[in-house]
C-alpha cells in the first residue's frame, strides 16, 4: 500500500472525528471521536516512520498514546461533575460556566 | 497482500463510522475497540511491533475500559430516547465532506519521497556533514540485529529522555485534574 493510502486513511479517521465532535450530543461519544483523531494521527506517524526509516514517529505515537491517556483521565472527570450537575451527558445541557 | 491492506483499512474505516454513527454509547465503545485492534495490526504490519503491543495495552485494556465505566456512571433514559445529534448535524457534514474531498485530492497527489536527516540540513561544513552520515551508517549498522523495541528503548531514552519525563507530568497533572474535577465538594 502507497504511503498516500495510509495519509488518507488517518485523515478520514480524523474528518469522521471532527463529525463526531460537532454533531454528537453525548457527551462521551465525543470523547471517542476524540480519540478517533489522535488514532488518525498515530497511523500518520508509523507510515512515515515506516517510509523514511526513522524511529521519531514510533516515539511520538507513544507520546501520543500517553496524552491519549491524560485526555481520557480530565474527560471523564468533565463527564462526572456535569452529570453531576445535570444528571445526564447531554452536551446541551452544560450551557453556563457556573454550575 | 494488497487484498489485506483493502481489507484492513475498510475495516478501520467501517468501525470509525460505526462510533460517529452508532445510537447507544457502548455500541460507539465497541466499535472504538474493534477500530484500535485493526489500528493494531496496522502498525504491526508496518513493523513497529512495541507500539502495536501499547496501543492493545493502554488503549483496549486502559482508556476503553474507562469509557466504559463512564458510560455506565452516566446513563440516563431521556438522552436515550433524544435525538442522537445535533440539528446543525447535516450542515457540518457536508463542510466535512468538501474538506476531506478537497484535502484527500491534495493529499493523493502529494509527493511522499523521504528528504535528507534533518540533523544533516543544520549542519554547513562539509566534513561535520561527513562524520554525521558515517555516524548514522553506523548506527544503523548495529541497530540492524536488534529488535523493534529495543531500538525504541535507545532512541525513547536516549534522544527524548527529557520529553518522556515531561510525558510522566503531563500525566500526573492530568491524574491529579480529574480527581479534582470529579470529587464531590467543588
Amino acid at each position: 500500500m502507497s504511503t498516500a493510502a495510509f495519509v488518507i486513511l488517518g485523515f478520514l479517521l480524523f474528518c469522521l472525528g471532527l463529525f463526531g465532535v460537532l454533531a454528537r450530543r453525548n457527551f462521551i461519544v465525543v470523547l471517542l471521536s476524540i480519540e478517533l483523531i489522535f488514532a488518525g494521527a498515530g497511523i500518520n506517524f508509523i507510515a512515515f516512520s515506516s517510509l523514511w526509516k526513522n524511529l521519531t514517529g514510533q516515539i511520538f505515537t507513544i507520546f501520543l498514546i500517553g496524552v491519549a491517556a491524560g485526555e481520557a483521565a480530565i474527560g471523564l472527570g468533565l463527564l462526572i461533575a456535569l452529570y453531576r450537575l445535570k444528571h445526564t451527558a447531554n452536551v446541551d445541557e452544560a450551557r453556563e460556566l457556573k454550575g | 497482500m494488497t487484498i489485506g491492506w483493502i481489507l484492513l483499512s475498510l475495516m478501520i474505516a467501517l468501525c470509525a463510522l460505526g462510533v460517529v454513527l452508532a445510537r447507544s454509547p457502548i455500541s460507539s465503545a465497541i466499535s472504538l475497540l474493534i477500530g484500535f485492534v485493526g489500528v493494531a495490526i496496522l502498525y504491526l504490519a508496518l513493523k513497529a511491533e512495541f507500539v502495536a503491543a501499547v496501543q492493545i495495552l493502554v488503549y483496549a485494556g486502559g482508556i476503553l475500559v474507562l469509557y466504559l465505566f463512564g458510560i455506565m456512571l452516566t446513563d440516563n433514559e431521556a438522552l436515550r430516547l433524544t435525538r442522537q445529534t445535533h440539528l446543525q448535524a447535516w450542515p457540518v457534514f457536508v463542510l466535512i465532506l468538501v474538506l476531506f474531498l478537497a484535502v484527500g485530492h491534495k493529499l493523493y497527489h502529494s509527493d511522499y519521497t523521504p528528504q535528507q536527516p534533518a540533523r544533516l540540513l543544520m549542519l554547513t561544513d562539509q566534513s561535520q556533514v561527513q562524520a554525521l552520515q558515517n555516524r548514522l551508517a553506523q548506527e544503523a549498522g548495529a541497530a540492524q540485529h536488534a529488535t523493534n523495541p529495543q531500538r525504541v528503548a535507545r532512541v525513547l531514552y536516549g534522544d527524548y529522555l527529557y520529553p518522556f519525563e515531561a510525558a510522566s507530568v503531563l500525566l500526573l497533572v492530568a491524574v491529579l485534574g480529574a480527581v479534582f474535577l470529579a470529587k464531590k465538594d467543588v
